[in-house]
């Protein structure tokens, strides 16, 4: 008799009418799963830097658990060895001893507490490891490409033998804690890749050779969990469908899917589908890469194999999964960066509230945070890892507190404060000169390379400020005489940057056009463009024009393009350069525009000519224009955004948050 | 427009080949701090071809991230090659990878070196010059067959401090590793 934890019901909700195979229990070994959601294991760098749990921790696990609606609710992979070779993140949770235990079973009883099935996992980080220490362990001692990781020991044998051991002690100490499903971690660069991968394991004993032989510690490991488990908790692995190395000699897909078949052989109820390691010289997940682009490798996955097949990576739209699914291409949604920006997503699909959805932007900042040994944060969502934060919540104003709020500006910090401090109580009214919500942004999201999903940050909060009742006035310039005629108690200028005025020599004369004409086709734009400006609106304009066949040049003051993208991204931008034949000056300036060409300047006064028929300003300023208005009038004035200091859209957000919060 | 291109080429010219002389005589200066440290006993051979060995295994680790193996082992070893050529320009060199006779044989050819003239200045002996460059380009193959999973060798064949008229290294795949 397969066994239920949790009774749901999803008949009455909107969601599970949209999307029925989303909504639909599936069995897992013996264990009924309600749905076919799946949080997957992340990391958060929430713990402690021995590896115990934190108050942070729980709270974040429990809203992506609350998230789910009755499905997997996976706590980040813990590391299982005392010396910490396995621990590729500072604030990973350990499980090398019984100590670990409670703190493991706060997270287990907060899922548990919303109803979800807790989902355990197992992850020595092996090649990406030894965070805190100065060597690491792996099958073989293969140089690390990234100088970011720590040099690697080969393991001796008993050593894999000890490793293997460390798995099922943990797995014991996993369902003592109350975890119902337990999954080993074999994926993007991890120590059970590196054993199952020809890049990484050289070994000639029975731990390395062939694709089998390179299995071994895998089958090892999945026999013992499994019988420390028992069968009402099913096991599964995360395992790569490619590992995107044939660059450096990596698995052959084939040998990859051999690694699928081998785990089903040793008793693994379901398998997780995943690509890439994170040596990978392609993109898997940032948004240049279209939504359902890997289905294909879930679908081949379930060619080759009989178990449940899941997959995260880039499915951030339920009809993607729902539809996978009726097709017999996929089992289980899996969401990692979605719930990351909004924890509640699922149930919001479940609800039938998905325009209130704030959807993941895939822009891997939370990646590069983890790396840099940093707390997670969202670029979108300034609530993650703040969950424990009471602070972080709006909460309702007193009534005599209630002031009437004039935002500036229905860009997307102007937007964010504007709802955040509605919810609180206030009223508030959105400005804007435009006759559409969403500021800069939308000639931001003009840009290639996925930047089309930006817009659902604006699409989320337009929708949230008319859920929480934002008037807005569009078409409508705030003025000095708007500002005294209708007095408001508060006034957040969110208008956005000033553009600089190129001040080189002949700037006046020149065919000088501003990025956003350049950007919506209202300005003409020569054959041999230089975009003045190497940030990421500089990045974004030089990749539209060179994709419409211009010639494009990148000249900017910042030492290297891209400087305010974070560095998890920056690297696809600066293919894209390439690929593109954009030429980037960097640590350089416009001194002079002429006829058919432009003198460049170096930081050390080299100067040089580049053809040029256009230049498209994109440097930015800070915006003080009302402020002094505001101010003489006394009234309180907040500056937020762009037009407080020129960054990115994440700032924006941020900034807009904490002042609908602060007002 | 008013650049005077004579001017700007002189003048990055000029600071390039400042900048390459700079990087010979730093070494050289950085030797006899090393010797002086180490004492009367050391041999120079020992710490200069130490130093080759450290600061080869550097260079390899930077190239990791610029080779690949997606156009198989030909393109492989060539561009191997040609970065090995590189740095040798970059340092004020003049010099370049050819195909070999054998298979998968690639020729790395210098006609013009830096490195002896400075030497000289500094009253370094020509053959640790020369072995010094052997053993360099030796330790940056060493990470980058273990990463490749690739034996590779390098071997001098002739050498501008030996009075050869120019450097000529192969460079190969190394079945015996």
């Amino acid at each position: 008799m397969a066994k239920v934890l949790f009774e749901w019901d999803y008949s009455s909700y909107p969601g599970a009418k949209a999307y029925p195979h989303i909504f639909k229990p599936i069995q897992l070994g013996n264990l009924i799963i309600p749905n076919r959601v799946k949080y997957a294991a992340t990391e958060d760098n929430l713990n402690d830097h021995n590896g115990f749990i934190t108050d942070a921790d729980v709270a974040y696990m429990r809203s992506r658990a609350e998230g789910v609606v009755g499905g997997m609710c996976f706590m980040q992979g813990v590391y299982m060895d005392e010396p910490r070779k396995g621990q590729g993140y500072v604030g990973q949770a350990a499980c090398w001893d019984d100590k670990f235990i409670p703190g493991l079973k706060r997270i287990a009883d907060a899922i548990h507490g919303e109803k979800a099935v807790a989902g355990f996992q197992l992850m020595d980080c092996g090649r990406v490891g030894a965070v805190e220490v100065p060597v690491g362990h792996a099958p073989s001692t293969v140089p690390q490409r990234l100088r970011i990781f720590k040099p690697m020991l080969e393991m001796t044998n008993a050593e894999v033998k000890e490793m293997i051991q460390q798995h099922v002690d943990a797995a014991r100490r996993g369902v003592e804690a109350g975890f119902d499903v337990m999954e080993i971690s074999g994926i993007v660069g991890y120590l059970l890749s590196n054993f199952l991968s020809s890049y990484t394991n050289r070994r000639t004993d029975e731990y390395g050779g062939d694709i089998r032989g390179r299995c071994q510690a895998m089958v090892e490991i999945i026999q013992g969990v499994k019988e420390v488990c028992g069968p009402d908790i099913p096991v599964g692995i995360r395992l790569c469908s490619e590992e995107l190395l044939q660059d450096v000699r990596g698995n052959t897909p084939e040998e990859s899917m051999e690694t699928y078949k081998i785990a089903e052989e040793a008793g693994i109820d379901y398998i997780s589908c995943t690509l890439g390691w994170q040596e990978s010289i392609f993109p898997v997940i940032s948004r240049d890469i279209p939504q359902g682009n890997w289905l294909y490798l879930a679908k081949r996955a379930k060619e080759n194999v009989k178990v449940p097949i899941s997959m995260a990576y880039r499915l951030f739209l339920p009809h993607l999964p729902n539809k996978a699914i009726e097709d017999g291409e996929l089992d289980i949604w899996e969401i990692c960066r979605s719930q990351i920006a909004d924890p509640y997503m699922p149930k919001k699909v479940l609800e039938g509230r998905e325009d209130e959805v704030r959807h993941c932007v895939a822009c891997n900042l939370c990646l590069a945070r983890l790396f840099r040994d940093a707390p997670m944060t969202c670029y979108i969502n300034p609530l993650c890892a703040h969950e424990h934060d009471e602070n972080i919540y709006p909460k309702p104003v007193a009534e005599d507190d209630k002031k009437e709020i004039m935002i500036v500006g229905a860009g997307p910090a102007g937007l964010e404060c504007a709802y955040v401090a509605a919810q609180r109580g206030h009223e508030v009214h959105v400005y804007d000169k435009r006759t559409e919500l969403g500021g800069t942004l939308i000639e931001a999201a003009l840009s290639p390379y996925g930047d089309e999903e930006l817009l659902t940050c604006t699409r989320y909060q337009k929708t949230m400020c008319e859920k929480a009742g934002v008037e807005f006035h569009l078409g409508e310039e705030v003025t000095e005489d708007l500002i005294r005629d209708e007095m408001p108690d508060s006034v957040v200028l969110a208008t956005g940057p000033v553009y600089t005025p190129l001040q080189a020599k002949g700037a006046d004369t020149g065919h000088v056009v501003n990025i956003l004409d350049a950007l919506t086709g209202k300005a003409e734009v020569g054959e041999n463009v230089v975009v003045w400006g190497n940030r990421k609106p500089g990045i974004g304009v030089a990749l539209k024009l060179a994709k419409e066949g211009k010639k494009v040049t990148l000249v900017g003051k910042d030492k290297s393009a891209g400087f305010d993208v974070n560095p998890s991204f920056k690297w696809r931008y600066m293919i894209y350069l390439r690929q593109n034949g954009v030429m980037a000056y960097n640590d350089c300036d416009i001194e002079e525009v002429g006829d058919g060409e432009i003198i460049v300047k170096t930081y050390d006064g080299y100067r040089f000519p580049v053809k040029c028929d256009t230049v498209v300003a994109a440097e930015r300023e800070a915006n003080n224009a009302l402020k002094d208005v505001v101010q003489s009038e006394g009234i309180e004035v907040f500056v937020i955004g762009d037009a407080l200091v020129p960054r990115n859209l994440s700032s924006s957000v941020h900034d807009g948050y904490r002042i609908g919060l602060r007002i | 427009m008013p650049v005077n291109a004579e001017k700007e080429i002189t003048k990055l010219w000029r600071n390039l080949h400042t900048a390459q002389g700079e990087l010979c005589r730093t070494y050289y200066r950085w030797r006899e701090v090393a010797l002086e440290v180490a004492g009367p006993d050391a041999n120079p051979l020992d710490i200069g071809l130490k130093a080759a060995e450290m600061i080869g295994k550097d260079f390899g680790k930077s190239l990791l991230p610029r080779l690949n193996w997606l156009k198989g082992e030909e393109a492989f070893l060539m561009n191997l090659g040609r970065a090995l050529a590189g740095i040798w320009a970059t340092e004020g060199g003049i010099a370049m990878a050819e195909k070999g006779e054998g298979p998968g044989e690639i020729l790395i050819r210098c006609t013009r070196c830096p490195w002896p003239s400075v030497a000289k200045e500094f009253g370094v002996p020509m053959e640790e010059v020369a072995l010094t460059r052997e053993r360099f380009f030796q330790s940056i193959l060493g990470d980058v067959s273990v990463f490749f999973n690739i034996g590779l060798k390098i071997e001098m064949l002739k050498a501008i401090p030996r009075g050869e008229g120019e450097y000529l290294f192969k460079l190969s795949k190394d079945n015996q590793a």
